[in-house]
């Protein structure tokens, strides 16, 4: 490892660091903090590890994500040293076996790594989680987000054309973090839904597309707006995709609070909406309205499938609908992210932040 | 990958890109499994292949093996197997 430092220091020697950096291949196709040694020292004594502690082997190519080449991205990424609790937790979401971020590096599909931040922390570190929360403009969502995918690259060897296959990618794969509105939030979050106490600080890794707006400025009920999301989630990947599984849907506080003013549950709206969201077999059949639809398999368990009521669910069940609240006060949009969910595909995991005393 | 050592280094000495296996110059008398990574029309691609082996090459025997997801790597057991029983490996992607 080299640990030597050079510079000379002024503006010139920067701009040659940056193309220096261009040519060594470790850049995601913007310039990149240079990784002195200073800095990276600065971010390992603020993740509350050593420098060779190994938080994760980072699939596909398995590189070893310690505490030093998790801060030598964060620091290329821009991310300011105490952002490393974060990032590290992101690692450990994103390297876990259920992510599958093996498949979810290599695949033709769209798909790349969200990270939902809950708890405390997004107050410390100032993450959005209001208006445009999606970016740009906020430093800890764009770092902390830009960190991990460097490191998915670096250590991961996702590397677009090479390992990373995807057919068009996305632009949330520079950088895609944003943080939970907890304080617009009519229901628990996100982390306390999954088992964590609210003074909790996490981080949630979910495989996903870009978002898909979803525009409703007319419906005062939850039914009523509820319906549209239905309508919107319905032509995820296609009409007549099946056996969906965690797919994010996140809505702006107008949104939840129209839908929590009609005293309707997170449970209630995963319900309704899934039930929503099925089929008949009829309707589902490859080469009538598209050639896309239920593989030829699935259709031989049903007799006369030209007219089968039965009912096919487009999501395997309702607890794969995971609800956000996030974005500015004022609007009444939603979005949808479609995920990488094949069965055996990616799940949302959730870590803890270790946050240094 | 050129080094410069005013900077640390962001990779790991692994993740570099992995060379592909030597070819072998004729197929005559080689144990071929043809693996199906279980992508929709996948095997009409490797029905395909091993009609063509049959009538262009003499191996010594086709294997078909399929993996259980394309979503997941192959479970170690089955390329342990693949490992010990063939000498070439044609994989089929498919849609």
């Amino acid at each position: 490892m080299p640990r030597t430092t050079k510079r000379s220091g002024g503006p010139d020697s920067q701009a040659d660091a940056i193309e220096d950096l261009y040519a060594w291949g470790v850049t995601d196709g913007l310039p990149v903090v240079p990784p002195t040694l200073r800095r990276v020292e600065k971010a390992i004594a603020a993740s509350g590890g050593a420098a060779d502690d190994l938080i994760a082997l980072v699939p596909p190519n398995y590189g070893r994500a310690t505490v030093e080449k998790i801060a030598v991205n964060a620091v290329m990424a821009g991310c300011r040293p105490e952002y490393m609790p974060v990032v590290i937790a992101g690692v450990e979401a994103m390297c876990e076996e259920a992510f599958d971020l093996h498949g979810v590096s290599a695949t033709t599909n769209f798909s790349s790594p969200l990270f939902i931040i809950n708890g405390p922390v997004r107050k410390a570190l100032d993450v959005n989680c209001g208006t445009g929360v999606f970016g740009p403009g906020w430093r800890a969502n764009a770092t902390i987000g830009r960190a991990l995918r460097l490191i998915a690259v670096n250590l991961g060897g996702a590397r677009p054309g090479v390992i990373s296959m995807s057919t068009m990618g996305h632009p949330g794969r520079y950088t895609y973090c944003i943080g939970e509105n907890e304080e617009e939030n009519p229901w628990e979050p996100l982390h306390v839904e999954h088992g964590f106490a609210p003074s909790d600080s996490t981080v949630a890794a979910f495989a996903g597309d870009a978002p898909q707006g979803v525009y409703d400025h007319r419906s005062r009920t939850a039914e009523d707006l509820l319906t549209t999301i239905a309508r919107s989630l319905e032509v995820i990947w296609h009409h007549k995709a099946t056996a969906l599984g965690d797919t994010v849907i996140v809505l702006s506080p107008e949104h939840a609070r129209t839908i929590a003013g009609d005293g309707w549950s997170k449970a209630e709206i995963q319900r309704f909406l899934w039930e929503r969201l099925r089929k008949p077999v009829k309707d589902l059949l490859p080469g009538k309205d598209g050639g896309e639809g239920l593989p030829e398999h699935v259709v031989a368990r049903f007799p006369n499938p030209e007219r089968n009521e039965t009912l096919i669910p487009k999501f395997r069940a309702p607890e794969h609908l995971k609800i956000l609240v996030a974005g500015g006060t004022a609007g009444r949009f939603s979005a949808v992210i479609p995920g990488w969910t094949f069965p055996n595909g990616s799940n949302l995991v959730i870590k803890t932040i270790h946050i240094r005393a | 990958m050129p080094r410069d050592d005013r900077y640390l280094d962001p990779t790991d000495s692994v993740a570099v890109p992995r060379k592909t296996a030597q070819r072998p110059a004729s197929l005559d008398g080689k144990v071929v499994t043809l693996l199906d990574i279980s992508k929709a029309k996948g095997d009409h691609l490797l029905d395909r292949i091993e009609e063509l082996l049959r009538e262009r090459a003499k191996p010594k025997a086709i294997l078909r093996r399929r993996k259980p997801t394309f979503a997941r790597p192959a479970p170690d057991d089955l390329r342990q197997q693949i490992l010990r029983e063939s000498d070439v490996v044609v994989e089929a992607l498919a849609d």
